[in-house]
């Protein structure tokens, strides 16, 4: 392994673009999931795989190499239709990114590389060769075009006349033919010279089956007939395409696997097999496959025939072309010797056309634009960000002396600057917006995992997958975001017993939503599974002594939701292995508040439940609401204000202790700012009048009495000094537009240090 | 003025290893580089490099189609970036039936341990493909009606330069004929072929036109790395009528089959009584072919009763120019193939000037002399 100090950069180059790989082949493997037979995913997985492998090999990386190139021929195999993706791959191809990620990150950390798990490795090899041994490519496109002379071949140990050379085009695309052999136990059978006369009779045996549709197949002492015959189960696998019979013991010969035309005996009409087979490749779509053993196999059985006549052959799919029949006069059907591989050859020209364009087919996919893209450190982005923040400060500064100095000149000045440095913001921000599908695209793996585990079954659909939001938000919404749809899959869908015996389908539904809304993102996280209890968790909540019982039963449903959310809070079934790994509903919330942004939840019990995140596009600049509260001004995150109105402060009523208005003839909790941020306000005389500004904190809505409003103005957050650090009901300062000071309130934080109660 | 590189790879990292190595010759400049096939063609069209090296699997279009795209509309020399798998060496050969110059293992550290002298290497091998202005198409039979013709300069007249290579030979030695062979069908004892660069696709011209009944045993060696071979041998057995195999150690050599030197070793004739062996064994550190044309040549010489044929075919260097000598001198008949047709004539032109060579053909003509003379 070559040492850090001399390659270290090239290590970082590699690194990054393999990340970035890894993390396209993460979604890319999801995606896979979801459409198993997408060639072009696979492809594209393929080439992932490859392009890591490649650098790594650079770098001698020899355990990444060893796993990639295993991964990358597992590939191959699913490319060439070899092998059908299923989750016997998935398991083992999951698994293979883990543990690249685990490696790229032990090289990113300087540690060493730890080797993947022999399992793995053993696994990988396993699935890339079906049969326990290299199959070589079968659907690339080969530019072979020596048909005729092919089907000339071998005349000169193999003499009979020549009369047709087109009998390997006459197979072409329109029989499937299975053979099985019969005591194969010597696999390898070398040279062994057929007699033109046993060679016709052996033809002739073929003729026969195929006339008298012989459907089914013998397995008599076949060393392991279920391994060997994948297919079995519908045995018109026998790809025999464009190519000459050749019964040469194929060792390492590339088989073809071109898949063939699979419809039951007598399906289709004779004519329409001719076309197809004039037109190679075109019946050539399907997935059956016959694997080199069985290829073997039937070799074997033709030779032994020569022998034994001992040969057990099935044909079934008797399209014959029309006539019926087949003329077995030729000269390219070759002695058991010789050295033609059975197929590959015109079949690979066949498919010429086809191949080339699967080449031309992946133009939908993205594309590597590293020539019309840059890469930018984020920590960059960042600096711009706060730069274009001060910028948006000046511009205010800009806009409250323009309205006090009433200047024309400067007021157009001024209305320039506005809009420039309004698009500026804008398009800043649009350089660090992130599809959420980063964070969705781990979500399949997280629910399917779990499902497994829990013994669910569970599918989860994506919907607004391309939602940009900045990329900052994208990462803190992460870990939420894997809590709720744990919880979904953990505590909301019942296993699919319980789904049945309540009318239910027995998979259950978890659907995650992203869309803007606004200058908000709105997430949902939706379930089809039991729901919630709420008097369940009223009574857990008079359990741990959260409030008395008359409070509990003074909520209302939705109210009680949102009491999953406290910390300490946890019904029993909420204990489990599942969820005791992440962290706890109280986090989630705290994190989203963070954010700005609010939870809140629905459910309906033996329904589902609904879980609704609203977090603001982005955390650098955010609207606000400017109050005035004794002569000093705050500033309220505009996302939490639902509305403002003027009150009559007299007409206010104390219930449980807790000052309250009837608003829309319910009653909302109002508080003093005043009394909280005004150091001795608590004894001043309160005003007759006042404005309210209406909050709201998940479903809660309060009302925060104000002197004054001032307006809307964004602001750039500013992070409190080291002193003011950590003060709860606080997010940070800023600067306002008439250059003063102003402190931003952090709603939650505020409830939380002084109303505790609500 | 230097030789103006297009890079094409998927792989960013990729093509930035590729620049760096290229940097340090200031004869080489890089114009362009393309993340996919497509970009390849379009990049190859518009920038007109002299040369270019091209990754075989790429999202959008692979190596192999842009190859044939870029071909088809203007010849630019293509130096292939290929694994050394069985993928890689299948993919390779249908690069280099494409049109493709030549080929690089994609993992440097396999043509040079030292990362420095595999850029070294790299350079080198750029140029010298960059040099391969005119690649021979070699027949209408030969080339695949999908793919494009060669472009108008392709194809000099044979005689001209034909003609020109006998000029420049003729200053030493007695020029080679362009004539019918004299040959005595059925009385030759073995034909041992050996070529470089161009072979592949040469040799499969050539093989593919024997007959089935061809009777003298084939000894084919061309240069290839070792992962090369085996698929090499099975392609060619899968487009031949004779069978060709790779061969191993003890194989004897027989009517209706040609054997192929494995890569990484050395192939040399054993006789026992009247039947003939070929004995491999591993080249030994020095030994600049692997496997090396003169090795097999002087075997065939020493070991082989009757009249044996050796043919030189296309190839960089002057492997095989020594072997010819000791076979002509064992009474052997020596064709070489001729500059017109040769993606690279250094190894024919060596034997011309040698003065082993009898006869210089097209590889139209070695083909058809073979199949109808020998």
């Amino acid at each position: 392994m070559m040492s850090m100090e001399e390659d270290g950069e090239l290590l970082q180059d590699f690194l990054i673009d393999a990340g970035e790989i890894l993390e396209q082949l993460t979604q890319q493997i999801v995606d896979l999931e979801k459409s198993p037979g997408d060639k072009e995913i696979i492809n594209a997985v393929f080439r992932g795989f490859h392009t890591i492998k490649g650098g790594a090999s650079f770098l001698t990386l020899e355990p990444l190499v060893a796993l990639c190139h295993r991964t990358e021929d597992v590939f191959n195999v699913l490319r060439n239709g070899e092998r059908a993706v299923d989750s016997a791959i998935m398991d083992v191809v999951l698994p293979v990114l883990d543990v690249l990620k685990e490696q790229f990150t032990q090289l990113s950390s300087g540690l060493p590389m730890r080797e993947a798990d022999p399992w793995i490795l053993d696994k990988l090899d396993e699935l890339a060769s079906p049969e326990g041994r290299k199959i070589s490519r079968g659907g690339k496109p080969v530019a072979v075009k020596h048909n005729t002379q092919i089907s000339n071949k071998k005349k000169k140990r193999n003499p009979v006349k020549p009369s047709s050379t087109d009998i390997p085009r006459e197979l072409n695309g329109s029989e499937s033919l299975v053979f099985t052999a019969r005591d194969n136990t010597q696999p390898d059978l070398e040279v062994e010279e057929i007699s033109n006369e046993e060679f016709d009779a052996l033809l002739d045996q073929f003729q026969s089956v195929r006339q008298g549709v012989v459907y089914g197949q013998q397995h008599n002492g076949t060393e392991k007939p279920g391994a060997e015959q994948p297919g079995a189960e519908q045995p018109g696998n026998f790809p025999i395409d464009n190519k000459p019979i050749d019964n040469k013991p194929i060792d390492n010969k590339p088989i073809d696997n071109k898949p063939f035309n699979s419809k039951p005996p007598g399906s289709q009409p004779a004519d329409d097999v001719i076309e197809t087979g004039a037109a190679p490749g075109v019946s050539e779509e399907e997935d059956d496959i016959i694997t080199e053993a069985e290829f073997d196999a039937l070799l074997d059985a033709i030779q032994r025939s020569n022998s034994k006549s001992d040969l057990a052959l099935s044909v079934n799919s008797i399209n014959q072309k029309g006539k019926g029949h087949y003329k077995p006069t030729t000269a390219d059907h070759p002695t058991v010797t010789d050295a033609a591989p059975p197929v590959n050859k015109t079949a690979a020209a066949a498919s010429g056309s086809a191949a080339s364009g699967s080449a031309a087919s992946g133009k939908s996919r993205d594309t590597n634009q590293a020539e019309t893209t840059v890469r930018v450190d984020t920590k960059r982005l960042d600096d711009i960000m706060n730069l274009v923040g001060e910028l948006v400060l000046v511009r205010n500064r800009m806009i409250s002396l323009e309205s006090l100095l009433q200047h024309e000149e400067l007021s157009k000045v001024v209305g320039n600057l506005d809009l420039v440095t309004a698009d500026l913001q804008s398009a800043v921000m649009k350089t660090r917006m992130q599809p959420i599908k980063k964070v969705f695209g781990r979500f399949p793996r997280v629910v399917r995992d779990l499902a497994r585990s829990l013994k669910k079954e569970v599918s989860l659909e994506l919907q607004g997958e391309d939602t940009d939001l900045d990329k900052n938000l994208v990462e803190a919404l992460a870990d939420p975001l894997v809590h709720l749809v744990r919880n979904a899959v953990d505590h909301g869908i019942e296993s699919p017993e319980e789904r049945e015996a309540n009318g239910k389908p027995r998979k259950g539904t978890v659907i995650l939503t992203a869309e803007q809304e606004g200058d908000h993102i709105l997430l949902t996280i939706e379930d089809d599974g039991k729901g919630m209890d709420a008097d369940k968790i009223r009574r857990t909540a008079v359990q741990k002594g959260m409030m008395d019982e008359e409070a509990a039963a003074r909520l209302d449903d939705k109210e009680c939701y949102v009491l999953i959310f406290q910390p300490g809070f946890s019904t029993k079934e909420e204990i489990s292995d599942v969820s005791g790994r992440g962290v706890g509903m109280d986090v989630v919330k705290t994190r989203i508040e963070q954010l700005n942004g609010s939870v809140s939840i629905d459910s309906r019990k033996g329904r589902g439940s609904k879980v609704i995140i609203k977090v603001p596009l982005t955390l650098a600049i955010m609207p606000t609401l400017m109050v005035m509260v004794d002569k000093q001004i705050f500033a309220l995150p505009l996302a939490s204000v639902n509305e403002i109105f003027h009150l009559d402060l007299t007409k206010t009523n104390v219930v449980d202790g807790q000052l309250v208005v009837m608003v829309r003839r319910k009653a909302l909790p109002l508080f003093y700012l005043r009394h909280w941020l005004i150091k001795g306000a608590a004894a001043t005389a309160l005003p007759k009048e006042g404005h309210v500004v209406v909050v709201s904190m998940g479903v809660q809505r309060i009302g925060f009495v104000v002197d004054q409003l001032i307006g809307q103005e964004e602001v750039v957050i500013k992070p409190l000094g080291a002193i003011l650090h950590g003060m709860k009901g606080l997010a940070g300062a800023t600067i306002t537009g008439d250059g003063r000071i102003s402190l931003i309130l952090d709603i939650p934080g505020l409830m939380h240090s002084y109303a505790r109660r609500l | 003025m230097p030789v103006k590189v297009l890079v094409v790879d998927d792989s960013r990292f990729f093509r930035r290893r590729v620049s760096e190595m290229l940097s340090v010759d200031p004869t080489l400049e890089i114009i362009g580089e393309a993340a996919d096939g497509q970009e390849a063609v379009e990049q190859a069209l518009k920038l007109k490099p002299d040369v270019i090296t091209m990754d075989i699997e790429m999202p959008v279009m692979d190596g192999i189609s842009a190859t044939r795209r870029i071909l088809a509309v203007k010849y630019v020399p293509i130096l292939m970036f290929s694994s050394l798998t069985n993928e890689g060496a299948q993919a390779t050969f249908d690069a280099l039936e494409a049109g493709a110059v030549d080929y690089l293992p994609k993992r440097f550290e396999e043509f040079s341990n030292d990362k420095r002298l595999a850029g070294q290497k790299l350079c080198e091998k750029l140029h010298s493909v960059a040099r391969v202005q005119r690649h021979p198409r070699f027949s209408k039979t030969w080339e695949n009606k999908n793919m494009p013709p060669a472009s108008p300069g392709g194809v000099t007249t044979a005689s001209r330069l034909v003609k020109r290579s006998l000029h420049q030979a003729h200053r030493t030695v007695a020029p080679p004929s362009t004539d019918e062979p004299r040959i005595r069908k059925g009385q030759t004892s073995m034909v041992a072929i050996g070529t470089s660069t161009g072979g592949p696709v040469a040799l499969q011209k050539i093989l593919t036109t024997l007959p089935a009944d061809f009777a003298p045993p084939v000894l084919l060696i061309q240069h290839m790395p070792e992962s090369f071979t085996g698929p090499f041998a099975q392609r060619l057995d899968n487009l031949c009528r004779i069978t060709v195999k790779e061969a191993r150690d003890g194989d004897e050599i027989k009517t209706g089959l040609a054997l192929l030197a494995p890569g990484g070793q050395q192939m040399e004739v054993r006789r026992n009584g009247d039947r003939y062996f070929v004995h491999i064994y591993p080249a030994i550190a020095g030994q600049n072919y692997r496997p090396c044309i003169d090795i097999t040549f002087k075997s065939v010489a020493s070991n082989v009763t009757g009249k044996s044929l050796a043919i030189v075919l296309t190839g960089m260097g002057a492997d095989g120019s020594e072997g010819a000598q000791v076979l002509k001198k064992m009474g052997a008949q020596i064709w070489v193939q001729d500059e017109a047709t040769s993606v690279v004539n250094g190894m024919p032109a060596s034997v011309i000037e040698a003065g082993a060579a009898d006869y210089v053909y097209s590889i139209d003509d070695i083909a058809k002399y073979l199949a109808q003379k020998v």
